[in-house]
């Protein structure tokens, strides 16, 4: 879908009404939503999609995914979560997956930030290098 | 023995394996050779972008959600959904001497099926331009071996002379003549171990050539033996957009090392036209937004940027150059058109080539009204400003005389022998392609015109007379020639006894 320059700064100014303390008020977002959806202003579709997509990066980033390839014991899941909260504030949402593949060690991805330390993350590493 | 294990137990327990942390993003778009990436919040602008599988990016539009990356290389793998990393690199090419003699894309790869460049030295394709108190004026000067252009529009190390004229009106000709010309005097001065010369290296940039000019100018360089002193950068007609916009970023990179490290060198893109092209294409599917003729705005700061990188550097930062000859080709000769005039604008002054001169046979078709060097003549050789000091105002004076002389045959003496003189001039400056002629036979030929010894030879004949002198004074006069090469400049002797020489040759001239 084609999403105007208007589009987009209708999308980003509702956004911003529903950021409470550097923080997404998800009710806010709720309300906002189901106000859009009723009032149905011009370019809606397109506002409400580029709002979706400006919610998905925020949960994205404030969401700490840790990936492991065996199940990890609750200290070291209190551990992890205790230093990203030093690292990246509070307000962190942690989900914590179980992944075979990975071989060995833990993933860890923030937003952007990835934290590679698996065997399959260096054995890629040392195929790329090679 | 068991401490020892336990030792290395410790040791090997107590080792961190530090796990660095990487910025990730995920292609969301791809398409035309650029892709548009969610995520990567920490890219920096002109950052290059691992997409894995060999396949590299660079980061040009830094977005509040996503980044536009150009692909360098084959897109047609990349995924939507792919995990894209930031490097922490900016896009560099590969630099220095062994890159001479070869054939390289914009991305310093060989294409000339040679093996690799051994070279140990990379230099960003993007570099801040020398400040003023890095530089010094142009002093030295660029002999290009073509009359017209070392009498009238003298070149200096360190200038940008921009070359500008329609299609097929031998633009690419002088860069080549150029390039044999530096060549020559290069390994002329190595075969004398001549220590006071300083050898100027090459580079021709191809910008949206066609691969059969590109192979057929590699050709003429080869033939003339100047390969080794020249490297060239290819990005044809066929290459993509975006490797077409990065060569003259990669040449000037390459150049740039040989002024660093107090040498020469000289580049020449073929051609910025192209160039504009190429970028505008990159801008439009980036979606920046579009300007004059759908030019993105910034298309001015890409060549001023660009060209900005030629410099003469002070003694105190090793008194290296970087001369650039870039090349404009026009549309029905309309100079005033944006890019042409953008381009003018930034250069230190220009080679106009007009396409009714090239068809009248006076090649190269150089306009004299229009052509001017505007820091050239500080660093013209002395004996050449001696005698082209008038040249320039008598061949403007013949063209106006010879417009008005077409509606009436009675002219006055004086106005007879300045038409005579400026159809000799124009005779002399006639030269063939990838000919390149030594300084002293131009000074001695431009000698011989305006001292009225030419005024006897037929018009018809002067080309036959210049080229029989030229031979004469080079065999059989070579102590003159020397002299002239050595003195750089005509004394009354000097001028006494090439005067001698050339009555002598006349009297046998037939």
């Amino acid at each position: 879908m084609k999403i105007s320059k208007q589009a987009r700064r209708d999308a980003r100014e509702l956004f911003r009404t529903c950021m409470v303390r550097d923080a997404l008020d998800e009710n806010r977002a709720r309300q906002a939503v189901a106000a859009v959806a009723q009032t149905k202003p011009r370019g809606y579709l397109a506002i409400l999609s580029h709002f979706e997509r400006l919610i998905r990066l925020e949960i994205a980033r404030r969401t700490a995914r840790i990936e492991s390839a065996t199940a990890l014991s609750p200290q070291a899941q209190g551990q992890i979560q205790s230093d990203l909260t030093r690292q990246y504030g509070a307000g962190l949402a942690f989900t914590f997956t179980q992944k075979p593949a990975l071989i060995g060690g833990v993933r860890i991805q923030v937003g952007g930030d990835v934290y590679n330390g698996t065997v399959q993350g260096r054995l890629a590493a040392l195929q790329q290098s090679a | 023995m068991s401490t020892l294990l336990q030792e290395i137990e410790a040791q090997i327990s107590g080792l961190k394996t530090g796990v660095a942390r990487q910025n990730v993003g995920t292609v969301r778009e791809i398409g035309d050779g650029v892709a548009k990436i969610e995520g990567l919040s920490g890219a920096m602008l002109n950052e290059m972008l691992d997409f894995g599988d060999g396949i590299v990016g660079l980061a040009l539009n830094l977005e509040e959600t996503e980044v536009g990356a150009i692909i360098l290389g084959d897109y047609t793998a990349i995924k939507e959904g792919q995990e894209v990393r930031t490097t922490g690199k900016l896009l560099q090419v590969p630099v220095g001497k062994p890159l001479l003699g070869r054939v390289v894309n914009a991305l310093g790869q060989p294409l000339d099926g040679k093996g690799p460049i051994d070279t140990p030295t990379f230099y960003p394709v993007e570099k801040i331009a020398p400040g003023i108190i890095k530089r010094k004026p142009v002093t030295q000067p660029v002999q290009t071996g073509i009359m017209a252009v070392d009498a009238m529009i003298p070149i200096g190390r360190g200038q940008r002379e921009l070359i500008i004229g329609d299609r097929s009106t031998g633009k690419t000709t002088i860069g080549v003549d150029t390039i044999i010309s530096q060549a020559r005097l290069n390994r002329a001065a190595e075969a004398l171990k001549d220590a006071s010369h300083r050898p100027l290296y090459s580079i021709y940039v191809a910008v949206g050539q066609k691969q059969s000019n590109v192979a057929r100018v590699i050709a003429v360089l080869e033939a003339a033996g100047a390969m080794p002193y020249t490297i060239i950068v290819s990005a044809s007609a066929s290459d993509s957009a975006t490797n077409q916009y990065l060569a003259p970023f990669s040449g000037c990179a390459m150049g740039e090392w040989f002024m660093d490290n107090a040498m020469d060198a000289l580049i020449i893109y073929d051609d910025l036209s192209k160039h504009a092209v190429a970028y505008r294409q990159v801008s439009l599917v980036l979606k920046r937004p579009s300007g004059r003729e759908a030019y993105p705005g910034d298309v001015f700061y890409l060549h001023s940027r660009l060209l900005e990188r030629s410099a003469r550097v002070s003694e105190k930062f090793g008194n290296g150059s970087l001369t650039g000859l870039p090349i404009i080709e026009t549309q029905a000769g309309d100079v005033s058109a944006y890019i042409p005039t953008n381009v003018i604008s930034i250069t230190d002054g220009q080679i106009y080539l007009e396409t009714d001169l090239f068809y009248q046979g006076i090649r190269p078709a150089i306009s004299v009204g229009l052509s001017v060097s505007r820091v050239g003549s500080a660093a013209q050789n002395k004996a050449m400003k001696q005698v082209a000091g008038r040249v320039k105002l008598e061949l403007a004076q013949y063209r106006e005389l010879a417009a008005f002389a077409q509606f009436g045959s009675d002219l006055d003496a004086k106005t007879q022998a300045q038409l005579e003189r400026g159809k000799r001039i124009v005779e002399v400056f006639k030269q063939p392609q990838y000919n390149p002629m030594a300084v002293e036979v131009q000074a001695a030929v431009l000698w011989t015109v305006q001292n009225s010894l030419m005024d006897d030879v037929a018009v018809d004949k002067i080309k036959d007379f210049q080229a029989k002198l030229t031979e004469y004074l080079t065999t059989r006069k070579t102590a003159v020639m020397d002299k002239i090469r050595a003195e750089k400049a005509f004394s009354d002797a000097l001028a006494a006894e090439l005067k001698a020489a050339v009555t002598e040759f006349k009297q046998t001239y037939r």
